[in-house]
């Protein structure tokens, strides 16, 4: 692993928990509140897991990657500027449809990609259940269930950075349809 | 299923690259695909609080809650602010032993200094004196700081509940006539507490039309803590009819606006959060911050604006502009010529030009009529700044928005002083 | 509906139409009626627009959203009805009673002190009461309905 600093973006639907996220692996003051749109801008930090130095920048809410409103560009934005960074994006558990659209544009990029399924107490909750490893497998990226607002599920998150991965949105379909069984990447996902 | 839920998917351009291997359509069913195969639902009871979740955004049931919500909001904020803190205290520290005590220290009543920061000598309260040490530190943190930190700590709680959208719920249909959508209450009741953070939140509304017509009403019509502080405590028996003049404003205004302004306002779909009980952790670092940010940033400028006030007396500025515009404060705004000093000072605080109001002899609805203007007539240095910075285009027009509207809507409220007597 | 469910229900529907008549009256008496009302230890000023006029009509839309879910309590969408009223009922009297703790912290205008004794604390909160006030312990027996009937246990 190099020694310079890698980046990590968080991307996903507003009011997700991007925000909690952040300050859990930062350690920082990022403003928090309980409505769609508190992060107009972009905030950076910093955190260090596997003696690897990660920069990570919280990225406003969008919910597609059509700029069609100022958070969304500069989520647009952000990605474009940040073409070697990881893309964390973070899925509410209670809601997942409209967080898988922005994960798929992010897949068809061909960017790198790890999937945080937060709020999964609140699912839990609410009698939802989603079956993470099935997840797992259909988009062939890693994906990590966790409740940031306790804290919960974090470590695993910053440990599971590393392994974020490519997927083609092809296999995806192929797979969702039932075309193919097996994940192609799914070697390189096998420890998560 | 969730196709209705992705708003405005039409007529939009595509910023990406040719990475994009799926259209919409093909994006939003491999969602379907996926969500079937990996989401299971429960059977789950509805419990009491999903229920008052759907009634607090039906207009029915939801609007008794918000006029209760804003009845708490406005009762905590005097009970703290005006009756503990500062009647209660402060007043009498700083009008019984803060301004004695600086009187009988500082040598010669007649210099320039003593005038600069202790003020008028035979001043018995700190509103008269209008020295720096005097009513600006009495104005910065015998007033206004308490006003700030309770109206910080209930807007926490008011965002991290989650109540926020559902008010813009509810706001939706009546913010829609004017050209805005239901999200425009949260700059707006952000800007009840300082207008420079709820600039920078107008970022939340979709087109360049309604960022614009946001943050022209906000400029003009929304006034913020501060000022709210200090009204509370110069004019208590008026507050209530200036916010319905800035009400009024904001609603012909914006109306108006809608129907000038070039662009688009469409719908949008609003995402309802759950309710959350607030995590007091969060609640403290967000009072903590922004307090803390109050008293860095607004202190100083208080402190500084009485100072640059106090000097402009005495070089002759402010009664030299008193007498070149007293043909429009007094015939067409109604209001003592002497408001021009405080106009000045609104410049740089508003509740700083509020407390020199209090100073100059006139009736109550003049004083009415003169805080609206205050109120409206400019931004402050500071929401001045970050206006500049969301774009100097959009704010050269919404400054001429503002005079044009300062102008008209202070010629109004004078009309209708007239016709009813009491101008 | 069992038994107990009827008595509350009667119990639910009374108390909505006081509550209503109450809002109503403070707004009344702030539109000028009559003068200020005392009757025993309930007390109705109605000097002040925010809290006579707005507030009377929070308590009115509190009374009627508890009579419009008295009907059927045991079911879940008609209780909620009847919780939230009792709640906008609590909002105001517990600006009322923030209002007063304010106030009787500090010592009066004329002293010289700055806090109050404690005589003068606890004097402060001597009757009259406003209507929202006396109806606080009358509508917190929703809040005990919330509880013994399984509303707050989770699903």
């Amino acid at each position: 692993m190099s020694k310079k600093a890698a980046k990590i973006l968080l991307v996903g639907n507003p009011n997700v928990g991007k925000s909690v996220i952040f300050n859990r692996l930062t350690g920082s003051d990022a403003v928090v509140s309980n409505y769609p749109g508190t992060t107009v801008d972009y905030t950076e930090g910093t955190f260090i897991s596997g003696k690897q130095e990660y920069t990570v920048i919280d990225v406003p809410g969008a919910y597609s990657l059509e700029a069609r409103d100022k958070a969304e560009e500069v989520a647009v934005r952000m990605l474009h500027e940040h073409r070697d960074a990881t893309v964390v994006v973070v899925l509410d558990a209670t809601r997942i449809e409209r967080g898988l659209y922005i994960a798929l544009e992010t897949i068809e990029m061909g960017r790198s990609v790890l999937i945080a399924l937060n709020m999964i107490d609140m699912a839990h909750d609410r009698k939802i259940s989603v079956d993470d490893r099935k997840l797992q497998k259909l988009l062939g990226v890693p994906v990590v269930p966790l409740t940031a607002i306790t804290g919960e599920g974090i470590m695993q998150l910053s440990d599971m950075i590393r392994k974020a991965q490519a997927s083609d949105v092809k296999d995806i379909l192929a797979r969702a349809e039932g075309r193919a069984s097996e994940p192609a990447q799914a070697s390189g996902c096998a420890g998560c | 299923m969730q196709k209705e839920e992705h708003p405005n998917r039409h007529k939009r351009q595509v910023v990406q690259g040719a990475d994009m291997v799926l259209n919409e359509d093909q994006r939003w069913s491999l969602v379907d695909l996926l969500a079937k195969q990996t989401i299971s639902a429960g059977t789950y009871k509805q419990t009491v609080w999903d229920v008052i979740g759907e009634l607090t955004v039906k207009p029915l049931t939801g609007i008794p809650v918000a006029f209760a919500v804003l009845y708490a909001f406005w009762s905590v904020f005097g009970s703290f602010a005006g009756a503990l803190c500062t009647d209660g205290f402060f007043v009498k520290f700083f009008d019984n032993h803060f301004l004695p005590w600086m009187q009988a220290i500082w040598p010669d009543p007649n210099s320039i200094l003593y005038f600069l920061f202790v003020g008028d000598p035979l001043a018995d309260n700190c509103f008269e004196a209008f020295g720096v040490l005097t009513s600006g530190l009495f104005i910065a943190i015998g007033v206004v700081l308490p006003a700030v930190l309770i109206f910080y700590l209930m807007m926490a709680i008011l965002e991290d509940s989650g109540y926020l959208p559902r008010l813009a719920v509810l706001v939706d249909t009546l913010l829609h006539k004017m050209g805005l959508h239901g999200y425009a209450i949260v700059p707006t009741i952000l800007g009840l507490g300082c207008n420079v953070p709820a600039i920078t939140a107008t970022r939340i509304l979709e087109t360049k039309k309604q960022r614009f017509i946001m943050m022209t009403l906000l400029a003009i019509f929304v006034p913020c803590g501060a000022q709210l502080g200090i009204m509370l405590e110069v004019i208590p028996e008026s507050v209530g009819y200036v916010m319905l003049f800035l009400l009024i404003g904001y609603v012909v205004f914006g109306y108006l606006l809608s129907k000038i302004v070039p662009g688009t306002n469409p719908e949008i779909l609003i995402d309802v959060p759950p309710y959350h009980m607030p995590q007091r952790a969060n609640i403290t670092k967000k009072l903590w911050m922004r307090t803390s940010g109050f008293i860095i940033n607004a202190v100083p400028f208080v402190l500084l604006g009485v100072l640059f006030i106090n000097l402009l007396y005495i070089g002759g500025v402010i009664q030299w502009l008193s007498d070149v515009f007293a043909p429009v404060f007094v015939h067409w705004f109604g209001v003592p010529k002497e408001t021009a000093g405080p106009l000045i000072a609104a410049f740089l605080r508003k509740d700083l030009a509020v407390a020199q109001l209090s100073n100059i002899e006139m009736t109550q609805y003049q004083m009415i009529s003169a805080v609206v203007l205050i109120s409206i007539y400019f931004p402050c240095v500071a929401t001045f700044v970050v206006m500049l910075k969301e774009g100097w285009k959009e704010l050269l027009a919404a400054v001429g928005v503002l005079f044009a509207v300062a102008f008209i809507y202070g010629g109004i409220i004078h009309a209708i002083g007239i016709l009813l007597g009491v101008a | 509906m069992n038994t107990e469910h009827n008595t509350a229900q009667i119990y639910i529907a009374a108390l909505g139409l006081v509550t209503m008549i109450l809002g109503l009256v403070d707004i009344l008496v702030w539109i000028g009626f009559t003068g200020g009302i005392e009757f025993g230890i309930m007390g109705i000023a109605g000097d002040d627009f925010f809290r006579w006029a707005w507030g009377g009509l929070v308590v009115f839309l509190g009374g009627a959203l508890m009579l419009s879910g008295c009907r059927n309590v045991g079911n879940i969408q008609e209780f909620s009805k009847v919780l939230l009223g009792a709640a906008l009922v609590w909002t105001i009297a517990a600006c009322d009673i923030f209002a007063m703790i304010c106030e009787n912290i500090p010592a009066g205008e004329e002293a010289p002190e700055f806090l109050n004794s404690f005589a003068g604390f606890v004097g402060g909160f001597a009757p009259p009461y406003a209507p929202a006030v006396i109806l606080l312990p009358f509508t917190l027996v929703i809040a005990y309905f919330f509880y013994a009937w399984g509303f707050a246990d989770e699903s």
